[in-house]
């Protein structure tokens, strides 16, 4: 089985194949001799990497996990062969669309423009607060505002489309 | 002393105090929000109060029903703990006026401290040296464009009834003063009840140096030397240690004076911090906060005082019984806060279930968390989830030890700052203890630290190898479970359904 492995955005190729109940891995190409121990099904693993222990724990889905090695996080996303390809066609179709996201689950506390009003980048579309901080989320290109997604007083999830900007023809970059 | 006391807080905070109350033989009375009905402090205390209701202003801010669950468990006085209730002079004079005993400074001393612009006059008048800026506070942007050309900038916008790092904007470029006014004025607005901010010069390169003092309630008051608190982000704290680098033995004799004098300009009692900006050898009066800090135990860990145990003692009307020249520093401490947070993005607050847990110890490593394995981490309060505190024989010993104590630690299912603080803990300039109070703020982040990705990668193919095995038994197995559970229903249910007139096809 081949795994396209992301890490902390630096992609990585990882052959795996389980031969009579032994799992064997090379990553970029490395043949790497590892033994994987779950510890508990939590997420706390024994990983012995060449003679290395490592005391990791890593938690997540089949596609995005995140894994902790020595006090450092890494974010990791997993794509087989087909996922990779729905993937890259995805990717492909959504072109440089101007949905502009919460980035942290909050409150809408004020919006600051009005559909059809007219934004350039970096202008503050509405005010988000979390964690009792309060922060201005701007526009990400100039354009349009087609589509308010949030209203005032609204709890967000991290993620949630806040605003849909049509960028303008002339600074449209892809 | 107190037979039993009522903490009105929650976290990690309310548990410190619940350990040394226990400790003294004291009964704890907590009191929990909906959501924290499981969370340790309720565990752990000896009585229990259900405040009913989820919001901070339904439960540790709701004055009227803790002053009822205070009555109600016959607790003699209140520990207030920090954030909430803990700087609410109100609050304070009705614990006093309902007979209990209030462990904290007196509402007169809270109340002028807590007012930047009454602080600010009542310091200059004790000959205690404060920052350049407006002695009276702005209401509008308008204002305070006007006003920013005398007092120069770069200028600090701080609200005027503020603390805790709510309601601060830095601003270099008169350009940013309407935009940066309107969110620290609707941050003061929401979070104190008043929009109006105090302006004043933003020192480039200040580093955060406070005193910690105790006064008994017999005008006996000594210091407990100095915490340094530079490592920090939006005026939210991340790395404290004691003592500081740049304090040189004069400079803390001089800094635990003039943090005396003002403790003693508002008749100071119990335990509070004199916050000082240091910079380019002087220091200058920030604030005084009025209540117990996040980051005590640096101070504790180097005295060897415990400060709640010295609260509660004044607060039952103790003499301190010790002098200044009483109190000696031993080696040095660091406290790293980890907040539910993501440091690669910014700091943007996670949220989740704690899931997996794994948390260091070994020697001279201390842990003040309410953590468990199970809990929900959501937006309703404060983002804390821990603070890990070391001791070690000199200041590299102690950054060594912090440093493997993280490395240690785990927590899964949140994001925390523990990347971060390692971070600055293995950076050069953080080891010489040349910094300042932006040092954090001009790290790169987002760039991932950490180089095994091999090691990443081989274990992340491997756990969706196991996970998809896994799944696929599972649903195998949940099927013949399924196909069990509906043989069985169908062969014990079989008396004949009511006809319900038919119809349904």
């Amino acid at each position: 089985m081949k795994y396209w492995i992301t890490v902390n955005g630096r992609p990585h190729e990882v052959d795996l194949i389980e031969r009579l109940g032994r799992i064997e891995v090379a990553v970029d190409g490395t043949a790497l001799d590892v033994v994987y121990e779950e510890v508990d099904q939590l997420g706390q693993v024994a990983l012995f990497v060449g003679g290395e222990a490592h005391a990791m724990s890593i938690e997540g889905d089949e596609a995005a996990v995140s894994a902790t090695l020595d006090g450092y996080l890494y974010s990791v996303e997993i794509e087989d062969e087909r996922e990779r390809a729905a993937h890259a066609a995805e990717r492909a179709a959504a072109g440089g669309g101007g949905v502009v996201k919460s980035v942290m689950p909050g409150v809408v506390i004020q919006v600051l423009v009005a559909e059809g009003e007219e934004v350039s980048a970096g202008q503050p579309l509405l005010i988000l607060e979390a964690m009792k901080m309060q922060n201005e989320i701007g526009a990400v290109c100039d354009g349009v505002v087609t589509a308010l997604h949030v209203a005032e007083g609204e709890p967000v999830d991290s993620g949630a489309a806040l605003a849909t900007i049509e960028p303008h023809e002339e600074s449209g970059a892809d | 002393m107190f037979t039993r006391i009522l903490v009105a807080n929650r976290g990690e905070i309310a548990l410190r105090v619940i350990r040394t109350a226990r400790e003294m033989g004291i009964e704890t009375v907590a009191v929990y929000s909906r959501v924290d009905r499981r969370a340790l402090h309720t565990r752990m205390a000896h009585i229990a109060v259900d405040l009913g209701g989820t919001l901070p202003r339904h439960t540790y801010l709701d004055a009227e029903k803790i002053l009822a669950a205070a009555r109600e468990t016959g607790a003699e006085a209140i520990h207030p703990g920090y954030g909430f209730l803990s700087e609410n002079a109100d609050f304070a004079r009705r614990v006093v006026e309902a007979g209990l005993a209030w462990i904290g400074p007196p509402p007169e001393a809270i109340e002028k401290m807590g007012d930047k612009i009454t602080s600010r006059r009542v310091m200059q008048a004790a000959g205690v040296p404060v920052v350049p800026g407006l002695v009276d506070p702005v209401a509008t942007a308008a204002e305070a464009q006007a006003e920013a050309e005398a007092v120069g900038y770069p200028i600090a916008l701080k609200a005027a009834a503020g603390g805790g790092g709510k309601g601060i904007r830095v601003v270099r470029d008169p350009a940013d003063m309407v935009g940066a006014f309107r969110t620290a004025s609707g941050e003061a607005e929401a979070a104190f009840g008043d929009g109006r901010l105090y302006m004043e010069r933003y020192l480039e390169t200040a580093r955060h140096v406070e005193v910690q003092v105790l006064f008994d309630a017999h005008g006996h008051g000594v210091h407990y030397f100095e915490r340094e608190c530079s490592i920090q982000r939006r005026h939210q704290k991340l790395i404290e240690e004691c003592p500081s680098v740049v304090v040189t033995p004069e400079l803390r004799e001089e800094m635990g004076r003039v943090a005396l004098a003002a403790g003693r300009a508002v008749n100071y009692e119990g335990a509070g911090t004199v916050e000082f900006l240091f910079s380019g050898g002087e220091f200058f009066f920030l604030e005084m906060n009025t209540r117990l800090q996040v980051e005590h135990p640096v101070t504790e860990m180097v005295t060897g005082r415990d400060l709640v145990r010295e609260q509660l003692r004044v607060a039952a009307g103790e003499p301190l019984g010790y002098e200044q020249s009483d109190l000696r520093m031993s080696g040095h401490s660091i406290e790293v806060r980890l907040n539910a947070e993501d440091p690669v993005h910014g700091f943007v607050p996670s949220t989740g279930t704690i899931r997996n847990l794994r948390l260091p110890g070994g020697p001279w490593v201390r842990l003040d968390t309410a953590l468990y394995r199970g809990m929900r981490v959501g937006l309703e309060y404060d983002p804390m989830l821990a603070k890990v505190i070391v001791w070690g024989a000199d200041r590299d010993a102690a950054i060594a030890r912090m440093v493997r104590a993280l490395q240690e630690l785990n927590v899964g299912g949140v994001k925390t700052g523990a990347p971060a603080a390692l971070v600055v803990l293995e950076h050069e300039r953080f080891k010489r203890g040349d910094f300042d109070t932006r040092f954090l703020e001009g790290l790169d982040l987002s760039a991932p630290h950490g180089g095994d990705d091999v090691v990443v990668a081989a274990a992340a193919a491997i756990h969706r190898h196991l996970l998809a095995r896994r799944r696929a038994l599972g649903s195998s197995a949940a099927m013949r479970r399924g196909w069990t559970a509906r043989a069985r229903a169908e062969t014990s249910s079989w008396a004949p359904r009511p006809v319900d007139g038919g119809g349904a096809s």
